[in-house]
């Protein structure tokens, strides 16, 4: 007998029979079909498949589906293309090869949840485990900061879009 | 073959040099291809266009609104390559920039030889590209003309219009209402002329404009090679044999694993190209399941022979050919080194080294295979698919053209996705199982499958002679080659006759400096070379090679008490063969002086705390034919109790000819300044038990956000033709570093990484 897990994923309900134990990653991915969130070392120490669990930025490859029960997961989906870091990451033309890009804006998300104004050093400090092999870091930083500096300070998914990086 | 012979082959190919245009209205499109090398004249462009028969690669296509669509045959890896050549394009063509999109096309023969690397995309590109835009513009001039009722003389081309004083008519109706019908001849089209550089107005310094690939890697839509799936696929992982070569599968115990719902068992590959020995694919009905059954499946092993090969090994070995005169052959040979060294009142003798580095992209290896319709369809992210696809065919036991690799972008090149090895084991899996397959390395397993940049030596000789000037210098260099591993045919032979080159091993000691003297003898290690497949690693052969050069021009200035600037600047007289040529090296040595110059004016009044030094170099790019000018600088902190260098600031001062895209040349530049930062200062992966040690990002540690320098970076402003720029930011780095340290604290480090206990043992030995 499978046991179902329950949880909410980009807003709605959703279950897998996947082993408890299974990395959320690869739910996310394999059978939602989710492929905005990657995979990348698989020991949490790169960050592109970071995704928000009941706000917190969490390094999906080693995080056990079975801990996401009745919680709120969010993937880079979720944000629908609205959210101030993603046309601060256009504006700064940040991506090279692209692939740590979701797990970087979703890492930098939780800091301006929290920090609406983040120092260089706050920025460094948050963003340090995320690993771009492209070695794209000064415009990461950039980034972060026009997006802290723009109008709209807190991503609220549910608010119409207003401002020039809305 | 020789670099030179790449980058001829794909001229007559992808470049195009000796194909007719033929622009041409197809279906209420336009329609502009270069042909293949043998249409028969018989049929018109249009008919040619239209029927496809002789499969003409259409380079790019504008419809009734004037929407242009480019097809790309390079790979997108980070560079936004196909934004580059389409806006090379436009500029000559003259249509609307905000109409333009890009195509990245899969294998077919008709685009001709497929390589990205080499930092080559732009410089081969660049006078195809141009010249096929300037065709376009000049046909849709002239039926634009007919339309208006003016002669064509009267009319002039200019954002999507063919304007003639007050009348003008848009290219989207000119498709609509026109017949257009041209063929240009090879002959034709290589007269066509195209702008100057100072007449471009969508390319060159001054032109910012945004990459068209970065909004969908923003949003989680750009599609990878890991993101596919087809029907009906089974997961793959693969058990890695206990040594990269030579090991063979005794027996397989799976009892373990057929608990796992999901298990669908194993395979134990056989592999007619030999690429692989002794693997094993697990396979799953999902990837989860696959790397927990990895780990219940035991596999026995006869273990090939470099099981016990070490670090250690490999420079022991690499020393010992450096120091036999014996060993290798010339790649270099001026004056006569001989001579000098008998007449030399004195000498100095360095040895450098480098520790095998890994790639670590950060999307694994991945592939899918499918046997679909009669054709092996391979979908994976790859660089040379050229190399790949005849390896895959080989393979699968079939003829080249049923086999098709699907492109999609790759989550990092830098090198290790050239050769598409990990495709052979996909398709050897599909194969066996009879089920399309996706195969997915771990990290761990990507690692030890990776195709490092060999551990390197390098003995230098520089001879004095008895008032103290520098006469010559003798360079033996030796390393694991690549080419040798994946490319054998691309070597070219030695000037001394006595073996093969690999030119991305030997690139970098063909230096710009006019020397009476001097030798350099290539070395092939093969500790190295039956350890690992050695790879071609971002900047590959130079970033080893011109580490020690530039460190020890350094030391021969201060031999010769002179300030190390100024001595390289006296051997940068562009005399001779380093006078350079036409169109890719014009004015030679004297371009790289010139930049040297540049940021020695930059850099004179930086304020220097104790323990602080900045060091210098020059380089030039991956090769002599390709050569972009640049003199780095790099201003580091040297903490004496702990030995740890910090490197505060970067300084490069570029010519690499008209820049195409600035902005994106500035990334390409920023990143390679931070790989070179990365190579010099953090990243080692020594071989262990016949593996590089670290197997995750664990243990490997490459430079991440706290390390980053500050960078300053200039682009000199110039008409030449452009050269690639996706490499040599990191040739520079690590012996402007090292040279700086020597300032800041009287040491001289030799080998990469300068870790900090190596610099404390220097500091008090």
């Amino acid at each position: 007998m499978k046991t179902m897990i329950e949880f909410t994923l980009n807003g709605k309900k959703v279950q897998t029979d996947a082993a408890p134990d299974t990395p959320l990653v690869w739910v996310i991915r394999d059978e939602f079909g989710l492929k905005g969130t990657k995979f990348g070392c698989g020991v949490a120490m790169c960050g592109v498949c970071t995704v928000h669990i009941d706000g917190n930025a969490i390094r999906s490859c080693s995080y056990p589906v079975s801990l996401a029960k009745g919680k709120d997961v969010n993937t880079i989906e979720s944000l629908n293309n609205e959210h101030p870091l993603q046309s601060a990451w256009v504006e700064e033309q940040v991506p090279q090869c692209g692939y740590c890009q979701s797990g970087q804006i979703m890492q930098a998300a939780t800091l301006l949840d929290k920090n609406p104004t983040p120092s260089d050093e706050d920025i460094v400090n948050h963003m340090n485990g995320n690993y771009c092999r492209c070695m794209a870091y000064t415009r990461i930083k950039k980034a972060i900061k026009r997006a802290a500096t723009s109008s709209v300070q807190y991503f609220d998914p549910n608010a119409t879009s207003e401002g020039e990086n809305a | 073959m020789s670099i030179k012979d790449i980058s001829r082959e794909k001229k007559d190919t992808v470049n195009l040099s000796r194909r007719s245009f033929m622009v041409g209205s197809v279906k209420s499109s336009l329609l502009m291809a270069f042909g293949a090398s043998l249409i028969p004249s018989v049929l018109s462009a249009k008919e040619a266009l239209e029927t496809k028969t002789f499969s003409p690669n259409v380079w790019f296509e504008m419809d009734t609104d004037g929407r242009v669509t480019v097809n790309i045959a390079r790979a997108e890896m980070g560079q936004h390559v196909g934004t580059a050549i389409a806006r090379i394009l436009a500029d000559e063509l003259e249509c609307d920039w905000n109409k333009v999109s890009i195509v990245h096309v899969d294998t077919d023969p008709k685009w001709g030889y497929m390589v990205t690397g080499g930092s080559w995309s732009i410089f081969q590109s660049y006078k195809p590209m141009s010249q096929a835009g300037a065709a376009g513009r000049q046909t849709l001039i002239n039926a634009g003309a007919e339309l208006l009722g003016v002669p064509p003389s009267a009319c002039e081309a200019n954002a999507g219009f063919v304007v003639s004083g007050s009348k003008k008519v848009s290219y989207g109706d000119i498709v609509a209402n026109g017949n257009i019908d041209k063929t240009y001849t090879a002959d034709e089209l290589g007269a066509m002329p195209i702008k100057p550089g100072n007449k471009r107005h969508l390319i060159g310094l001054g032109n910012e404009y945004k990459a068209l690939d970065i909004p969908p890697k923003t949003n989680g839509t750009a599609v990878y090679g890991i993101d596919v799936e087809v029907d009906n696929m089974l997961y793959a992982r693969p058990i890695l044999p206990p040594t990269r070569y030579g090991s063979k599968v005794t027996g397989v115990d799976d009892s373990e694993a057929k608990g796992l719902s999901g298990y669908k068992g194993y395979k134990v590959l056989t592999d007619p190209t030999g690429t692989i020995e002794g693997w094993v694919a697990v396979l799953a009905t999902d990837y989860p399941t696959a790397i927990k059954a990895v780990d219940k499946v035991k596999v026995s092993y006869n273990t090939g022979k470099n099981a016990n090969a070490s670090e250690a090994d490999i420079q022991r070995e690499g020393e010992r050919i450096c120091r036999d005169r014996n060993e290798g052959t010339l790649f270099v040979d001026e004056g006569n080194i001989r001579d000098a060294q008998q007449q030399a009142a004195n000498s100095i003798e360095s040895l450098y080294t480098t520790a095998t580095a890994s790639h670590f992209q950060l999307e694994p290896l991945n592939a899918i295979a499918e046997f679909k319709d009669g054709k092996w369809h391979i979908h994976t992210g790859n660089q040379w698919q050229s190399l790949t696809l005849p390896a895959a065919a080989k393979a699968a036991e079939v003829p080249d053209s049923d086999v098709v690799i699907h492109q999609y972008y790759l989550g990092g090149g830098f090198g290790r996705r050239l050769f598409g090895d990990w495709v052979i084991p996909t398709l050897l899996t599909a194969k066996a199982v009879g089920q399309p397959v996706k195969m997915l390395f771990m990290r761990p397993d990507d690692t030890m499958f990776d195709q490092p940049r060999s551990a390197s030596t390098s003995l230098f000789n520089a001879y004095f002679d008895g008032a103290g000037k520098f006469m010559g210098m003798e360079h033996a260099l030796a390393a694991g080659w690549p080419t040798l591993a994946m490319a054998p045919g691309f070597m070219p032979d030695g000037i001394d006759g006595k073996g093969k080159v690999d030119p991305f091993s030997a690139s970098g000691s063909d230096h710009w400096y006019t020397m009476e003297h001097h030798r350099a003898r290539v070395v092939n290690n093969k500790v190295a070379q039956d350890t690992f497949t050695p790879g071609w690693l971002r900047s590959v052969g130079q970033g080893w090679i011109v580490w020690g050069l530039e460190s020890f021009i350094d030391e021969i200035a201060h031999k010769t008490k002179q300030n190390p600037v100024d001595f390289r600047l006296a051997m940068l007289d562009g005399k001779g063969k380093q006078a350079g040529k036409a169109p890719e090296s014009v004015g030679g040595a004297k371009r790289l002086a010139n930049t040297l110059e540049i940021l020695k004016k930059k850099t004179a009044n930086v304020n220097l705390g104790e323990n602080e030094g900045i060091g210098y170099s020059v380089t030039a790019g991956q090769e002599r034919t390709m050569p972009a000018w640049l003199a780095t600088a790099a201003h580091v902190h040297v903490d004496k109790n702990t030995g740890k260098i910090t490197l505060k600031k970067l300084w490069v001062v570029a010519d690499a000819g008209i820049i195409i895209h600035p902005d994106g040349a500035m990334a390409q530049m920023e990143g390679a300044l931070l790989w070179g930062t990365s190579l010099a200062l953090f990243e080692h992966n020594e071989i262990k038990d016949g593996y590089v040690a670290k197997k995750n990002l664990t243990t490997y540690q490459p430079l991440r956000m706290a390390d980053v320098p500050d960078m300053n970076i200039e682009f000199i402003e110039s008409d030449e033709f452009p050269v690639g720029l996706g490499e040599p930011g990191v040739i520079g780095v690590a012996p402007a570093v090292g040279n700086a340290v020597y300032q800041a604290v009287g040491v001289r480090m030799r080998h990469l990484p300068m870790l900090a206990n190596d610099v404390k043992k220097a500091l008090t030995a």
